[in-house]
């Protein structure tokens, strides 16, 4: 019987693309939608992205199947989102769904289905150098997404493909308009995929976690407003503190620079540059080395503290079994505990961290 | 492709093609207008409901015409809300276009009671009479699971129910074509049908309402239907509908002999190919053709692309529910373990079914599971 290439399709143009491409190159390819949330939620766009889905792969003649993760995705995931959520850190689902469903409940069952390999359309790359698997970033810089794949290690890598990680998305738009794909022109996803857009978030929050209204302090101590509940803000924050004008000295815009947990204060300070929003160096835990094993050197390497920040040069001080220190070269905005630190040497993805604090 | 899915839709009988093809194509008049050409169109959906009337032994006035089984159970589930007694007997293994229609009803003041079944997939008739209550003012009770195809004693539950004077609904959906099914053997007050599992088309069906039994039209406009389903018919479903319907009755018995010679092959070439195979539902109080078979250690939706990939269709719990890998609800309330559950096949056979066929169905399925 055929081995098939599984494709891990969204409905979304890149994971299209991604089955059209592998289909052109000669590929048996299947493709698989996962439905990783139930429930009634409105934002969810499980159903409309099914039927864009199918529309494709009837499209492209190829076999659509369907597999609902749900409850992996609810234990191994979600669980740990909202106790991040509940401990006042701001955590990053993505990076661990990557880990948890789609490189493993979904390899898993695709290997079952009797897969050689995944496919998914990841802007990323995979290299083989010196028996290892290297994860590289994508080659278009706007849109490369290594960053939410550093939890993947060499088992993984080695049974993945990420077709469209040598291309701009504006080539992966053409070629999909070009082929006839619905869903050519379909926007972006953005923000946490079971909230939808990032409005719905708080009143998302709110019905998992309850809410602890508290205090909103200035840098100095100063009273200047009160907070629905230290979960729904996050550093360097500017959005939504409701602190209007008549607080501080200048007519500067609020920052979230800290959160006090013990007193459920939420700390702020004012104007993009205040030194209070800046730190120099942090310390991370749960290390993942996607070789298996640490980089060789420590010096002089590159990381990103969020999606899409430009490479940061730092230093890992002290590397120890369960906790790095990093220095970095310039100090950074916001450095946020609970979202990841991911490394670099060049383009190739070493791997990374959960931050834990900043100093 | 090998189809055998014939439980979740059918192919369309050439026949009912046929008349479908013509009417549409000639009579374009709205049966409401009173010119030639709705008198026509009036005359050819009278015409097939007398054909449908016929083949159950009913009435023509007892035939209202709808756009699906489902709308049929819909039809008489909604009559609750505008009813003094909202209490309703159904069973726990009823298609969700009944079990859903009731929990929908919750704010309309109806409550609802779901007997057991056994590990048949029976209902008790005993159990039904227990469960009447002082506002009891229907019950419900498929005739023919759609999972196992098992037949439930429908007449003893029709008793029970007329004991009692209680109105009495039967989703029968399942069982037209491949049981005998005459309403003068039951005095149940309601039947819902579909086209599309006889050989008709889609998005066509009826509701037998015995005389007398009332209705609230769940959808109004018009007056079509005796104001009981308002809307233009569609007359050349209602006119393949009758068709399908007349063939599934007349030609009954060797549909039913075929469909039990392909049963016993598929079932003795399993065994001879030696797959461990479990089999739900009763053992002869079944329709025949319709087979719930657990694999065990195997996953339904593995098998399921596996025989996807072979280009032959089977399903795993029912139709409506696939795009998950849950436990069938059916199977759970017949107190099948969750591991014999998600191994569990539906193989459904029809009347294009060859013996040939069937048995590359079980010459894949045991490469399968041997490899």
């Amino acid at each position: 019987m055929a081995e098939p290439i599984i494709v891990g399709i969204s409905g979304g143009v890149d994971s299209s693309v991604t089955a059209l491409l592998l289909q052109q190159q000669g590929y048996d390819v299947e493709c698989v939608f996962m439905k990783n949330w139930d429930g009634d939620d409105d934002n969810c766009t499980a159903e409309e992205d099914y039927k864009d889905a199918l529309s494709v792969c009837d499209h492209l003649g190829l076999p659509l199947r369907s597999v609902n993760f749900a409850q992996d995705y609810w234990d191994n995931v979600f669980q740990y989102f909202i106790d991040e959520y509940a401990a006042g850190r701001t955590p990053n689902p993505d990076v661990l769904c990557n880990r948890e469903v789609k490189f493993k409940a979904f390899l898993d069952y695709a290997l079952e289905l009797g897969a050689v390999k995944i496919a998914t359309g990841h802007y990323a790359q995979i290299r083989e150098y010196d028996d290892t698997f290297q994860l590289l970033k994508g080659l278009d810089p706007n849109k490369d997404q290594s960053y939410f794949l550093y939890l993947l290690g060499q088992d993984a890598l080695s049974k993945s493909m990420f077709p469209i990680g040598e291309m701009d998305k504006t080539d992966v738009r053409k070629i999909a308009e070009t082929s006839g794909l619905i869903n050519h022109a379909k926007k972006d996803s953005t923000g946490v995929c079971f909230i939808g857009e990032q409005k719905f978030f708080k009143d998302f929050l709110k019905k998992y976690i309850p809410a602890q209204p508290g205090l909103i302090h200035t840098i100095d101590g100063k009273n200047c407003g009160e907070h629905d509940g230290l979960m729904y803000y996050t550093m360097g924050q500017r959005k939504g503190l409701g602190i209007g004008g008549g607080y501080g000295d200048k007519e500067a815009p609020w920052f979230v620079a800290d959160k006090d947990l013990d007193n459920n204060i939420l700390i702020v300070a004012q104007g993009h540059n205040h030194p209070a929003l800046y730190h120099q160096s942090l310390t991370a835990n749960q290390m993942h080395w996607i070789s298996g094993k640490p980089p060789t050197s420590l010096v002089g390497i590159a990381a990103k503290i969020r999606y899409r920040q430009a490479d940061q040069l730092c230093t890992i001080t002290d590397l120890s079994h369960d906790q790095i220190h990093v220095q970095f070269d310039t100090k950074q905005f916001a450095i946020t505990p609970g979202q990841s630190i991911v490394f670099y040497a060049g383009d190739v993805c070493l791997g990374g961290a959960i931050i834990k604090n900043r100093k | 492709m090998l189809y055998f899915d014939h439980s979740a839709t059918t192919p369309i009988h050439p026949d009912v093609l046929a008349k479908m093809q013509s009417v549409a194509q000639e009579h374009f008049g709205n049966p409401s207008s009173v010119h030639a050409a709705g008198r026509k169109s009036r005359a050819l959906i009278e015409s097939a409901r007398r054909t449908i009337a016929e083949s159950i032994h009913a009435a023509p006035s007892e035939v209202v015409i709808t756009g699906s089984g489902t709308e049929a159970n819909n039809a008489v589930l909604w009559s609750l809300a505008h009813t003094d007694k909202k209490h309703v007997i159904t069973s726990a293994v009823e298609h969700p276009a009944v079990l859903k229609v009731l929990e929908k009803l919750n704010p309309f003041g109806v409550t609802f009671t779901a007997l057991s079944v056994d590990d048949f997939g029976l209902v008790n008739p005993s159990d039904l009479a227990k469960a009447i209550q002082d506002d009891t003012g229907l019950i419900s009770i498929m005739m023919v699971n759609n999972e196992v195809g098992t037949i439930n004693p429908m007449k003893d539950i029709v008793s029970v129910a007329q004991s009692k004077n209680i109105p009495i609904h039967s989703d029968t959906v399942q069982a037209l074509g491949k049981t005998h099914l005459s309403v003068k053997d039951f005095e149940a007050d309601y039947f819902s049908f579909s086209a599309h599992k006889l050989y008709g088309p889609k998005g066509v069906g009826f509701l037998y309402k015995r005389k007398g039994a009332s209705l609230n039209p769940l959808i109004i406009g018009g007056s079509q239907e005796s104001n009981l389903r308002a809307g233009t018919e569609n007359v050349p479903g209602i006119v393949g509908l009758a068709e399908a319907v007349r063939l599934a009755t007349a030609h009954l018995d060797k549909r039913m002999l075929h469909l039990t010679e392909l049963e016993s092959i598929f079932k003795s070439e399993l065994a001879a190919a030696n797959v461990d195979v479990i089999y739900n539902g009763h053992p002869d109080g079944r329709v025949p053709g319709v087979i719930s078979a657990s694999f065990l250690g195997q996953r339904s939706d593995i098998l399921l692309a596996k025989l996807d990939r072979e280009n032959i269709a089977v399903s795993s719990g029912s139709a409506c529910g696939s795009g998950s890998v849950k436990p069938s609800p059916v199977l759970a309330a017949m107190g099948i373990s969750e591991k014999q559950n998600i191994s569990t096949l539906r193989i459904s056979f029809g009347r294009g079914n060859s013996t040939q066929e069937v048995k590359t169905l079980v010459s894949t399925i045991s490469n399968i599971i041997h490899g």
